[in-house]
């Protein structure tokens, strides 16, 4: 089947089809952490108490993993700049470190889980883990769902590599653009969950 | 943007972090902590989305629906914190 669009740009829009695609998923995206956000806010602001976050929490853990997602979002970028000046080599080399920097980030949270549960610090203890839980939880498999499609283009994916590269240019921009959103939140997480 | 460029935003978005973690560390009051915590997270983000995901470059049909999302996303916020006006402390 002809998919029409992938790197002609659509006269009407401006925009390729994938491109378009990737932008109005991701504002569904904002606002299903939106409102991840907007409860925290709520229950936060309409508690009597809450715990002091940096304490519970470990912040050099996260602060680790800050540098991780940043760090596997430049070499994400380097990936489809290889992709880009058609160097396959390099577009393998930083889409590799980018789906190992994913990985490491997702140890390190294992770890920090791990942590929590060995102290007895459970989603239901309270409201603050509660929130902690679920929203590094969703991100958590935000992460794990672009490794999925970078493994993809990096593996059996990078064939369309040699037939139409410019396509599997964009397919890479398409997955950076999705890739950096997560790095995005994270942006965010970080601070509102363990410094704020 | 070339490489250099690229370079040169993910060094400031580590300065950032740094930033972001060494403020927390100043043990300043509730409000100020909040604001800078959240000014600093937000010039990451803009640094990211702009130049990462080149927004800064992209067309009038992304920024449309984007700017849709924004205003929709300030009401989420808007109307939950209504609901607490009455008896948020700080």
């Amino acid at each position: 089947m002809h998919i029409p669009y992938t790197t002609d740009v659509r006269p009407d829009t401006g925009l390729t089809n994938p491109k378009l695609g990737i932008w109005l998923f991701l504002a569904s995206e904002v606002m299903l952490f939106g409102s991840l956000f907007s409860a925290y806010a709520l229950l936060r602001s309409g508690s009597v108490s809450w715990p002091d976050q940096s304490a519970v929490l470990s912040v050099p853990f996260a602060t680790l993993n800050t540098v991780i997602l940043i760090s596997s979002s430049i070499t994400m970028v380097l990936a489809w700049v290889g992709a880009k000046s058609g160097e396959l080599p390099r577009f393998r080399l930083y889409m590799g470190l980018t789906l190992l920097l994913g990985a490491a980030f997702l140890a390190v949270k294992a770890i920090e889980y791990n942590d929590k549960f060995s102290h007895g610090l459970l989603p239901s203890t309270d409201n603050f883990l509660g929130l902690y839980f679920t929203m590094t939880g969703v991100h958590a498999i935000h992460v794990l769902a672009g490794m999925v499609v970078n493994a993809y283009l990096l593996g059996p994916g990078s064939g369309m590599f040699r037939t139409d590269p410019a396509r599997f240019t964009n397919r890479v921009e398409i997955a950076g653009i999705y890739w950096h959103f997560v790095d995005v939140v994270w942006i965010f997480l970080f601070p509102v969950l363990y410094l704020l | 943007m070339h490489v250099r460029g690229y370079i040169g935003i993910f060094g400031a978005l580590l300065v950032l972090t740094l930033v972001t973690v060494g403020v927390s560390y100043l043990q300043l009051p509730t409000v100020p902590t909040i604001v800078l915590g959240l000014a600093i997270a937000s010039a990451k983000a803009t640094l990211v989305v702009l130049f990462f995901m080149h927004l800064k470059t992209e067309r009038a049909m992304v920024y449309w629906p984007l700017a849709l999302t924004v205003f929709l996303f300030a009401m989420l916020f808007a109307f939950t914190l209504w609901t607490e006006m009455d008896h948020i402390t700080l």
